[in-house]
């Protein structure tokens, strides 16, 4: 036995058989089903670096891919950090919030806010700086305790491409869903990278200075990321300001947000930014020198910056001696795919000599983030 | 404040006095990038250490 089913409007793009057998006739090929995100982590949910402890300097990631600014002004006592703050009745789990304790003039250079770069191989299908440039929509839920218009920094690498976003808080210390459509940069002049640099740098600004202020909702030349007469809530002392849910999909309609498996979201995180546990290497030393090779979980942007959580102990398998170091450099041979890594230690090893290497403590860290 | 690494005698690496972080020579990694537009402000990293010298027989 058949149903009818009374789809309205949307009658000439679904149909529905006698097996039941859905058929949408108006998919369009340049919006996906899957992978319409171009944010990496927007639910915030993955942190590597901090596991839910706050940051406190500039420049610094508080969950992966999402980098924060907080200088150049009077205000101090900033802290960003992941939370479990969300949206009630929402899907998501954490957001992060920024937390001015006492607040401050942003005066005329100062850079307060979250960012993140989208790299160029994920955004170059938008193709900016052409004729043909699309529209994207930027999605996201955000709570702050400062009413007022916030200005999005939406800019290229070389940063002489910008164009400033808008959105309204209305109701402060309340979880508001926004959504913005932004029209594509169709300046052929502008130089927009499709490679492992920055395709597009996202700054939410939370207090940017005149020099770096401007109007809205137009592409223009220059390096701006601040909406001139936006909100600061960084000037003001106590502030709180939360997002999550952040989604950057092609086209004019914010979807749901995109819950990839969380497998799959580290590994884009992992392009960015990995780290080992406590492992042991073997390797090749010389009288200067002891090289391992390591391969990282998915290929990394580029050669990636290494940090260790202390020494790396390096053993010579031939005389028995030992030495440490910190100083640890991916090796001039290597690839982002898996590298060799070069401990600097003398006086150990003799040419050739087996070695291996311990970390003294538990991690070492690998970031080739943007 | 940087400090140059050096393997024998040769650059292989920068370290970021900071925070230790140790620095390939990519112009893809933007840690090096930042460390280029620091050297381009005229600031001078620090010699690398000098090797420990093993005397024979030591």
């Amino acid at each position: 036995m058949s149903k009818t089913l009374n789809l309205g409007i949307f009658a000439d793009d679904i149909s529905v058989d006698n097996n039941r057998d859905v058929t949408l006739s108006n998919l369009r090929s340049d919006q996906p089903m899957m992978f319409r995100n171009r944010i990496i982590n927007g639910d915030m949910q993955i942190d590597q670096r901090n596991s839910g402890s706050a940051i406190s300097s500039h420049s610094t990631f508080v969950v992966d891919r999402i980098n924060c600014a907080l200088q150049g002004g009077t205000a101090s006592g900033i802290t960003v950090q992941q939370s479990s703050d969300v949206p009630s009745n929402s899907e998501f789990k954490n957001s992060i919030v920024y937390t001015t304790s006492t607040g401050g003039s942003v005066g005329s250079s100062g850079t307060y806010g979250v960012q993140q770069r989208i790299e160029g191989y994920n955004f170059s299908d938008f193709m900016y700086g052409t004729d043909y440039a699309k529209r994207f929509t930027l999605s996201f839920w955000v709570k702050s305790s400062v009413t007022g218009n916030y200005g999005i920094g939406l800019r290229n690498s070389a940063k002489d491409r910008s164009y400033i976003a808008t959105y309204s808080i209305s109701t402060a210390n309340t979880w508001e869903y926004k959504t913005i459509t932004v029209s594509g940069d169709t300046n052929t002049s502008a130089t927009w990278l499709s490679d492992n640099g920055t395709g597009l740098d996202i700054f939410f600004s939370l207090g940017v200075g005149t020099n770096h202020s401007t109007t809205s909702n137009s592409w223009q030349t220059g390096n701006l990321f601040g909406l001139t007469g936006g909100a600061s809530p960084v000037e003001t002392s106590g502030s709180t300001w939360y997002i999550t849910g952040v989604q950057l999909e092609e086209g004019t309609v914010a979807t749901p947000f995109e819950h990839r498996p969380y497998g799959t979201e580290l590994a884009l995180c992992q392009r960015y930014f990995c780290k080992t546990g406590q492992n042991i290497f073997s390797g090749r030393g010389n009288t200067s020198s002891a090289v391992f090779g390591i391969t990282t979980p998915v290929s990394m942007r580029s050669v990636p910056t290494i940090i260790t959580n202390g020494n790396i102990v390096v053993y010579d398998h031939d005389s028995h001696e030992s030495s440490s170091t910190d100083t640890v450099t991916a090796s001039g041979s290597t690839t982002p795919d898996g590298f060799g890594f070069r401990c600097i230690v003398s006086g150990v090893t003799a040419p050739n000599n087996r070695v291996h290497a311990i970390e003294s403590e538990d991690t070492m860290t690998f970031s080739a983030e943007l | 404040m940087y400090k140059e690494i050096k393997d024998d005698d040769t650059l292989i690496g920068i370290k970021r006095l900071s925070d230790r972080a140790n620095i390939p020579l990519d112009p893809a990694n933007t840690d090096y990038q930042e460390y280029l537009a620091w050297l381009a402000e005229g600031n001078e990293p620090e010699p690398a250490d000098e090797p420990e010298q093993q005397l024979i027989g030591e």
